[in-house]
């Protein structure tokens, strides 16, 4: 079905190829899961199978790509389309309309389908991915889940031969994931057509047996069943023995002197919609919380509240000993650390240098034991000779390392990270914990609201999961599993 | 719960202006505007308010609790009483010190406080009763091309997204410490600088997710495309085009 020559591009201002002399087969109706650390070039193999990458964006290429014997990087974009379908990483981004409805006839009305025809196959389409419930609403009214189907459907309704999937489930929580992915292998199941995803959580597909190429450095570097493989390209690799010294056989530790954060009976909510309804919780100095739940039950807002971003409604939050309604957002920022979910919302410096002190400079603690704290966190990042670099320069995972350093630098006592591991590989995830884990171990306090339970149990003492707003679950990692395990929330567990 | 004054934007509903046609709205929203400029009598611009007052609460909308309410009222006063203490035409009504107030100030402030309202008031409740989704599809069904209609969709859809980010990039800056004092020039343009690049990153980002989006699903391929979206016209729009057409005829007759 695909066949792929001696592939090579590089982008037009980049020093290095994005692929290197790819050759790939990929049989009609296989499941192929390509994986690799962030920036390693399966994005882009994913734009050159569906031939946008020889369209949209300007490089230099060599080698050939043939879709069921058609050349695409010579035929128009509209005949490959026919064929290949590509569900990006973010179905927000990849929205041409309001409504369900709507999403999925575009491509359908785009090819001047018959109006009847068309009602057949959005009917078809959403049925296909377990949708047809969703049928009449607002996109905007969806929740992740929700969307990534629609924008699964809206690609099956042109039923392709071939359907890519670039990261289609970096955005979601893992019951939302779990879902998607029984959706695509259910396409696979019933249309019987060839599907590529590219995923950083092999472990989700195993029970799939698919084939697994692994790339680095824009080549192929193995290719076979992924069964045979998986411990070798299962995400995250961390050592369950590799523990936070807190977190002990199923019970927190006695806590030791004042809490860091104490919240009481917190109510708050958007626009008359409850948010968080009457959460209570202490959270001690050397404690590394995970907060855990579906996206929308409310984890985000609990971390806006400790930065004072939010203000109680009704209860009472208390960081560091003040009470967050007094104080004001840039005083609490001098003990209190934010790293937001996107890395490019929080970068405002020129160079990287400048970008990693600026809240030092800010809040005019800037002095030489920050500038050695800060020069030392860049080498260790690996991103000691950028310093005059752009920020926006930087990869994906760099920025992240970039984010969490500007945080740090300043030495702020309470950590707070919103997903601070989305589109992370293995290796840059495990980079970022260590520098957090150190930090506990220095009586420090994170918080991180993370949706990988591997993570969790090795680096958490503490689990926090929440759903419709409150704390269902509030316990040492192993004994909060068991717990999600009792109330059927069986997606938040670690793979064995 | 915390609780706002309404925004300006489509408030959901199934009242009689919600369900009218959302070209036939725009044609009354023209209509009115033309009207209330073209008529000389300030007793019908009058009337046209009193009327459109009246079709909030037909519209189910409480005008009290929407946003911007107090400041156009408050500003349509003042251009009132800026006529009545200017314009001294016509008999004296009252005669304070140096003030008077007359049938010409009176009828002016009626005239351009009566105008301004009326615009403000159709154009809220034509953005607050219809669909900005169903207006693009009905442009494009009456003969716009698709791409500007797809383009005010796209704004549509993305509005809110950057107001969103915009309000993620200003928490990111204070977490960070970043002071918005704006003591020179050249702070202002760096705190510019500073909110306004994470926003076109994050902008740029997105364009290229739906170039993709919209190539694969053969956005542009045909000069035409099909709509599946039905828009019939219904007896009410039969009606309100009646309706239309007899106060077209009125007011040409009153003049």
């Amino acid at each position: 079905m695909i066949a792929i020559e001696g592939l090579s591009f590089r982008f037009r201002d980049s020093r290095g190829y994005a692929l290197r002399d790819v050759s790939l087969t990929i049989q009609t109706g296989e499941f192929l899961v390509v994986t690799g650390p962030s920036g390693c070039g399966k994005s882009t193999l994913a734009l050159a199978i569906g031939g946008y990458l020889f369209r949209q964006y300007d490089g230099e290429a060599e080698g050939t790509v043939t879709v069921a014997g058609i050349d695409v990087r010579r035929q128009p974009i509209y005949d490959v389309a026919d064929l290949v379908g590509l569900v990006q990483q973010n179905p927000e981004a990849q929205f041409c309309t309001l409504t369900v409805q709507d999403e999925v006839a575009f491509g359908l009305e785009n090819r001047c389908l018959p109006p009847a025809e068309i009602r057949e196959r959005v009917a078809w389409a959403l049925t296909i991915v377990g949708a047809e419930h969703l049928a009449g609403r607002s996109l905007a009214a969806l929740s992740g889940g929700e969307k990534q189907k629609v924008a699964i459907a809206a690609m099956m309704a042109a039923k392709p031969q071939v359907l890519i999937f670039d990261e289609p489930t970096s955005n979601l929580d893992p019951t939302a994931t779990a879902e998607v992915f029984a959706v695509i292998e259910q396409i696979r199941a019933e249309a019987g057509i060839t599907v590529v995803v590219i995923e950083h959580k092999v472990d989700y597909l195993l029970p799939f047996a698919p084939r697994l190429v692994a790339m680095d450095g824009g080549r192929i570097v193995h290719d076979g069943l992924l069964t045979t493989a998986i411990s070798r390209f299962q995400r995250p690799q961390i050592e369950p023995s590799a523990v936070s010294n807190k977190c002990t056989d199923g019970v927190l530790q006695s806590p030791q002197g004042a809490p860091c954060v104490r919240i009481e009976d917190l109510h708050i909510g958007y626009d008359g919609h409850p948010v968080l309804l009457g959460v209570s919780l202490e959270v001690y100095p050397g404690e590394f919380v995970a907060v855990m739940g579906d996206n929308g039950c409310g984890k985000t807002t609990l971390l806006y509240s400790l930065l004072g971003l939010i203000k109680p409604e009704q209860g009472r939050v208390e960081v560091l000993g003040q009470d967050t309604r007094q104080a004001s957002v840039s005083h609490l920022a001098r003990q209190v650390g934010f790293v937001f979910q996107n890395p490019d919302h929080q970068l405002f410096a020129d160079s990287v240098w400048a970008e990693a002190t600026l809240a030092s400079c800010n809040f005019q603690a800037f002095d030489g034991a920050t500038e050695a704290r800060v020069g030392e966190l860049l080498a260790r990042c690996g991103l000691g000779d950028r310093r005059e670099d752009h920020p926006y320069r930087l990869s994906y995972g760099e920025k992240r390392r970039l984010n969490l350093i500007s945080v740090l630098a300043h030495g702020p006592k309470l950590i707070l990270l919103d997903e601070l591991l989305i589109g992370q590989d293995a290796g840059n995830a495990a980079f970022l914990l260590d520098l957090l884990r150190e930090r506990t171990g220095q009586g420090d306090v994170v918080i991180m609201v993370n949706h990988a339970p591997e993570v969790t149990r090795s680096y958490a003492s503490r689990l926090i999961f929440m759903d419709g707003g409150q704390v269902v679950v509030d316990a040492p990692p192993a004994l909060a599993f068991e717990q999600l395990a009792a109330i059927g929330r069986e997606a938040y567990l670690p793979h064995a | 719960m915390r609780s706002r004054a309404q925004r300006i934007t489509y408030q959901p509903g199934s009242s009689i202006l919600h369900r009218l046609h959302p070209l036939l709205k725009m044609a009354w929203l023209l209509f009115g505007t033309v009207l209330v400029f073209v008529v000389h009598s300030p007793w019908l611009v009058v009337a046209v308010v009193a009327l459109l007052v009246l079709a909030f609460p037909l519209a189910g909308l409480r005008l009290s609790r929407l946003r911007g309410t107090r400041l156009f009222v408050s500003t349509a006063l003042l251009l009132g009483l800026l006529q009545i203490l200017f314009v001294h035409e016509g008999e004296t009504l009252l005669q304070i010190g140096p003030l008077a107030v007359t049938v010409g100030g009176l009828q002016a402030a009626a005239y351009v406080a009566g105008r301004f309202l009326s615009v403000i008031l159709l154009s809220y409740l034509f953005v607050l009763t219809t669909e900005p989704n169903d207006l693009a599809y009905a442009l494009m069904r009456a003969g716009v091309p698709y791409r500007y209609g797809f383009a005010l969709i796209t704004a549509l859809r993305l509005v809110p997204v950057f107001e969103q980010e915009g309000q993620t990039v200003y928490h990111a800056q204070l977490a960070r410490g970043v002071q918005y004092d704006v003591r020179s020039p050249r702070r202002f343009v760096t705190l510019a600088r500073q909110f306004f690049l994470p926003l076109l990153v994050s902008a740029l980002g997105k364009v290229d997710a739906l170039a993709v989006s919209m190539e694969g699903r053969c956005f542009g391929k045909y000069p035409t495309r099909t709509f599946v979206r039905e828009v019939h016209a219904t007896r009410l729009d039969g009606l309100a085009v009646g309706l239309l057409l007899a106060a077209a005829l009125a007011a040409a007759l009153i003049g």
